[in-house]
């Protein structure tokens, strides 16, 4: 009873039909799935009919303008109360720029568990962003957090604050919200505070122009 | 048949090396095929035709390079060529047989018979004056050699060579025919004779494809104004000009630069087809590692996400994973997958072996493209990685971030956590490849519990090494 009011409305977007039937079949109880989409064109149709609450969106998608998860992104922008998951195997770092730029609120591989996601989910319902420590490491490098630059205000959109490449850091090294909160003697709530100001930087930054240098690097 | 062939040596050759060729070919000294060729030479040039022939028929030594310029070939002939004198008929079969002596492997054979020939050839001071057009035009002559030679890569049809050669014999016959007091129509043979020439050598374009482009507009320029010179001398000496010669003059004109600009032409069009076939291989290769990206790698992580973490299967979907992710990266750059820092290199290729091994995931996450890590950081991380996989197993994370002034490397575990306080005796690996190695090279190690308590963070640090050069002096000392 409880479960059926609270779960949350969730459409997977993606071209493998064996891979949502996968997915579907993992997430916890905490999701209903509401609808699936192959391609571009019916991901946006859906979105806009059913509104869910959060998109489990694929990155390499067929159909549309050929733009893929970030295009479905973009023609969405408009619909309110939908948050985004970008789901991948690819670890390119262009591929992870621009979902994430086009207002992905997190980024996990494939390979994570239904429960990983199911948490991931939840923690995006909730307008947090979540952070692979694959996405964390690309976020370190881009903001050149290995040459010691740090934001002196925190409101600079270019580099990261040194709190925040400590969280990042954590994040990178594999450890979750709730133990990097832990680890640094944070509350989690400070510590998911730091990661959306982390997702909106990485968003609105223009630091030598991300995504052209995302293209040369790539997240192995 | 072990004689070596036939060719035109760069080193110890006084003109164009077919003396010294000859006298390596025949196996006689030098000197004695020069004074032949000077005796020869003696007999009112028909040394210098033989030699000429020679040249443009025998390909240079170390075949396809340097490109003469055309220049030479454009100043010399063009004074030359109104010499022509005594009129007479058309040696055309014979030249015709001797043409498939342009190619070098018969050439051989035939030299004694064409030098006895030419040499037999009479005194005419005609000789002299127009030789020097077709020496000339074969200047840069045929540096490669027939078809017949398969060892050469790219064979190609020899039609400048075959030109060039009959244009020359056809020369040496219309001479020795004049002088025989055949009635020989020069003012049509040189006309035609250029034309040849003209179109061979804008024909030799296309079979230079490989060189340089330098001197292209000349060459096809001179080529071009050979055909039309041809062409209109044959109707500049006609003697009763008629609508008729003029029409047929117009056609002939176009045909000659049609044919001259053919080559071109072709060429263009070739290299076009090639471009077109490069791009659409280049296209279904795309389309091949998208759709591989796409269907195969999503189901080797489906298939480690839903089967036995550690398991047989996981390990085999992961390791064909990480065998396609490379190939993948390799094809979109031409070259293996580039790995920002060398560290990171050998830790990802020594989690692929630990991987093979034992139920264990790494992820790697590389931060930083600073310069090379020291061994030692290198070594002790490798041990890390070692214990996590031996006792922990499941996922286990390597962050990498190499810095300007520093090298960190933490290895995460959550297995079940290792207490550096009470490590048992037998544990050389943690309390000596670890922290001891770490110590002695003025770094630190330090091994905390893992996230949430679980689990093993081992803490590597290490100052960047010194610029190479100082760093090996300090060791040699």
């Amino acid at each position: 009873m409880e479960t059926q009011d609270q779960a949350i409305r969730v459409v997977i977007v993606d071209d493998h039909q064996i891979f949502r039937t996968g997915l579907r079949a993992e997430l916890g109880p905490e999701l209903e799935v509401i609808g699936e989409a192959a391609d571009v064109d019916a991901a946006v149709e859906i979105i806009e009919r059913e509104r869910p609450e959060v998109v489990l969106l694929d990155v390499h998608l067929p159909g549309g303008a050929g733009g893929g998860g970030a295009e479905v992104l973009r023609r969405t922008a408009g619909v309110p109360g939908v948050r985004c998951l970008a789901l991948s195997v690819s670890d390119a770092a262009d591929d992870v720029v621009s979902v994430i730029r086009a207002g992905a609120r997190g980024y996990l591989t494939k390979t994570a568990s239904g429960a990983e996601v199911t948490a991931a989910v939840v923690r995006v319902r909730g307008g947090d962003a979540v952070f692979s420590p694959r996405l964390a490491g690309f976020v370190l490098d881009a903001f050149g957090a290995g040459t010691g630059e740090t934001a002196l205000a925190d409101d600079e959109l270019d580099r990261l604050s040194a709190r925040e490449q400590e969280v990042m850091r954590m994040i990178a090294r594999g450890y979750a919200y709730k133990e990097v909160a832990a680890e640094l003697f944070l509350s989690v709530k400070t510590v998911e505070t730091h990661v959306s100001n982390v997702l909106r930087k990485l968003q609105l930054s223009n630091r030598h122009e991300l995504t052209a240098w995302a293209l040369s690097r790539r997240l192995l | 048949m072990d004689r070596p062939a036939l060719t035109r040596p760069d080193d110890g050759r006084l003109l164009a090396g077919v003396c010294a060729g000859l006298a390596v070919h025949l196996g006689v000294p030098v000197a004695g095929v020069r004074i032949v060729f000077a005796a020869l030479l003696l007999a009112s040039g028909a040394g210098g035709i033989l030699y000429l022939w020679f040249w443009a028929t025998v390909p240079r030594a170390g075949a396809d390079e340097g490109i003469i310029p055309m220049r030479r070939v454009l100043t010399r002939p063009a004074a030359d060529r109104g010499a022509a004198g005594t009129p007479g008929p058309a040696p055309s079969p014979s030249a015709a047989g001797k043409t498939s002596v342009a190619e070098p492997s018969a050439a051989r054979t035939s030299a004694a018979k064409s030098t006895a020939q030419t040499a037999s050839a009479p005194t005419t001071p005609a000789q002299k004056t127009h030789a020097p057009t077709a020496a000339a035009s074969s200047v840069p002559a045929p540096s490669e050699p027939a078809p017949a030679d398969a060892r050469e890569p790219a064979a190609r049809r020899p039609i400048a060579e075959v030109v060039l050669g009959a244009s020359l014999l056809i020369a040496g016959l219309a001479l020795v025919l004049t002088q025989l007091g055949v009635d020989l129509r020069l003012e049509v043979i040189l006309p035609g004779l250029a034309v040849l020439v003209g179109v061979g050598l804008a024909w030799w374009q296309i079979a230079d494809r490989d060189r340089p482009e330098r001197n292209q507009v000349p060459r096809v320029l001179g080529a071009l104004a050979l055909v039309a010179v041809g062409v209109l001398m044959f109707f500049v000496t006609a003697k009763q000009p008629s609508a008729w010669t003029v029409i047929a003059a117009a056609v002939a004109v176009l045909i000659g630069v049609a044919l001259a600009i053919a080559p071109w032409v072709l060429r263009v069009n070739r290299e076009l087809i090639a471009e077109r076939s490069g791009r659409a291989r280049e296209a279904e290769r795309a389309e091949i590692a998208a759709h591989l990206h796409d269907s195969v790698l999503q189901t080797l992580a489906l298939i480690q996400q839903r089967s036995e973490p550690g398991s047989e299967v996981a390990r085999l979907a992961r390791g064909q994973e990480r065998e396609l992710r490379e190939w993948l990266f390799r094809g979109a750059d031409g070259g293996g997958p580039e790995e920002r820092t060398e560290i990171a290199a050998s830790l990802r290729a020594h989690a692929a072996a630990l991987e093979a091994e034992h139920a264990v995931r790494f992820e790697l996450v590389v931060v930083g493209s600073g310069g090379v890590a020291p061994d030692p950081i290198v070594a002790a991380a490798k041990e890390a990685m070692l214990n996590a996989a031996r006792h922990a197993g499941g996922e286990a994370t390597v962050y990498i971030e190499t810095g300007q002034d520093r090298v960190s490397v933490d290895v995460t575990d959550r297995g079940p956590g290792l207490d550096p306080a009470e490590l048992p005796e037998g544990r050389m690996g943690v309390r000596e490849s670890i922290l001891g190695r770490m110590e002695r090279a003025g770094g630190t190690a330090r091994i905390v519990p893992g996230p949430g308590g679980t689990g093993t963070s081992v803490r590597l640090t290490m100052p960047m090494p010194v610029p190479q050069d100082e760093t090996n002096e300090r060791a040699e000392r």
